[in-house]
């Protein structure tokens, strides 16, 4: 079975109640939602929770996905609303990002520094770019999945995606062997 | 695919959660059993509400035909309300033994 027809008669499964079938797509879509939102939101404790609440939010609302959707986009869209709403609610983006860099240690070898760097080069984009460069660069989503999970049109997860990446490479010293 | 592409990728797979995670799943199906068990607490609760409610205002209509029935019904309706209480006790939800599954 693939894994988008296991993913579909798991679906199945839990619109009729099994918990034991969407126990199964935790499990399988556990690592995409949780890394997408590490990355978006950069705490890593705060992300957990949001997956946490999304998963609770997906069980609520699991009747509406409709037949052959792809439970990893949808997912990612309700982590994301889920994120903004907190970031909105909060206020606590910037406060976050500014402690994030404090925290750091500065005795570092060369692969943690590229982490740190790529960290705080994450930091200093807007949380739509994060959430394009994180599905796009990161989790291998098409450009079109991702903007049907972020509900954004296609030219401005682009647009977000292409900048993001220009930025990221830049922070790391890296040449942008695509362009030019 | 360029090189710096796959540069980022290696960095972004660094921060990855791990594939499995049994702590973090059982924590989010315990969370989904509650909520199903506080919805199937308030589902029964609003039942029983409105099931008393009824009872009262049919009460004066329904005690003297119940009082004349109720040597030959008492066994049945004892029975039946027996019956009720283990479907529930022995695995099946509020919602399916009272009909309202979907």
């Amino acid at each position: 079975m693939s894994p988008a027809s296991l993913d579909e008669a798991l679906v199945a499964a839990a619109q009729s109640g099994s918990t034991e079938a969407f126990s199964r797509l935790v499990e399988r879509h556990q690592q995409a939602l949780r890394g997408f939102l590490r990355r978006t939101c950069g705490d890593w404790a705060q992300a957990d929770d949001l997956a946490q609440e999304t998963f609770l939010a997906a069980w609520a609302r699991i009747g509406r996905l409709k037949s052959g959707a792809s439970v990893r986009a949808w997912l990612c869209g309700i982590g994301y609303n889920k994120f903004l709403t907190a970031v909105r609610s909060v206020g606590r983006e910037r406060a976050r990002a500014a402690l994030y860099e404090a925290d750091r240690d500065t005795t570092l070898d060369a692969c943690a520094e590229d982490r740190l760097a790529l960290e705080r080069a994450m930091a200093s984009l807007s949380a739509e770019q994060r959430a394009c460069v994180s599905l796009c660069l990161a989790a291998d989503f098409s450009h079109a999945e991702a903007a049907e999970a972020l509900d954004m049109p296609l030219g401005t997860v682009k647009s977000h995606v292409s900048r993001g990446r220009l930025r990221l490479l830049q922070v790391l010293g890296a040449c942008d062997d695509a362009v030019g | 695919m360029t090189q710096s592409d796959d540069r980022l990728k290696a960095l972004f797979a660094m921060d990855a959660p791990p594939a499995r995670d049994p702590a973090f799943c059982t924590e989010v199906i315990e969370e989904v059993m509650r909520q199903r068990l506080r919805e199937d607490i308030a589902l029964l609760c609003a039942v029983s509400v409105i099931f008393a409610g009824v009872l009262w205002l049919v009460w004066p209509t329904l005690q003297p035909a119940l009082v004349a029935v109720s040597q030959g019904l008492a066994p049945a309706l004892g029975a039946m309300g027996l019956a009720l209480c283990a479907a529930m006790i022995l695995g099946g939800r509020p919602t399916s033994v009272l009909g309202l599954a979907t």
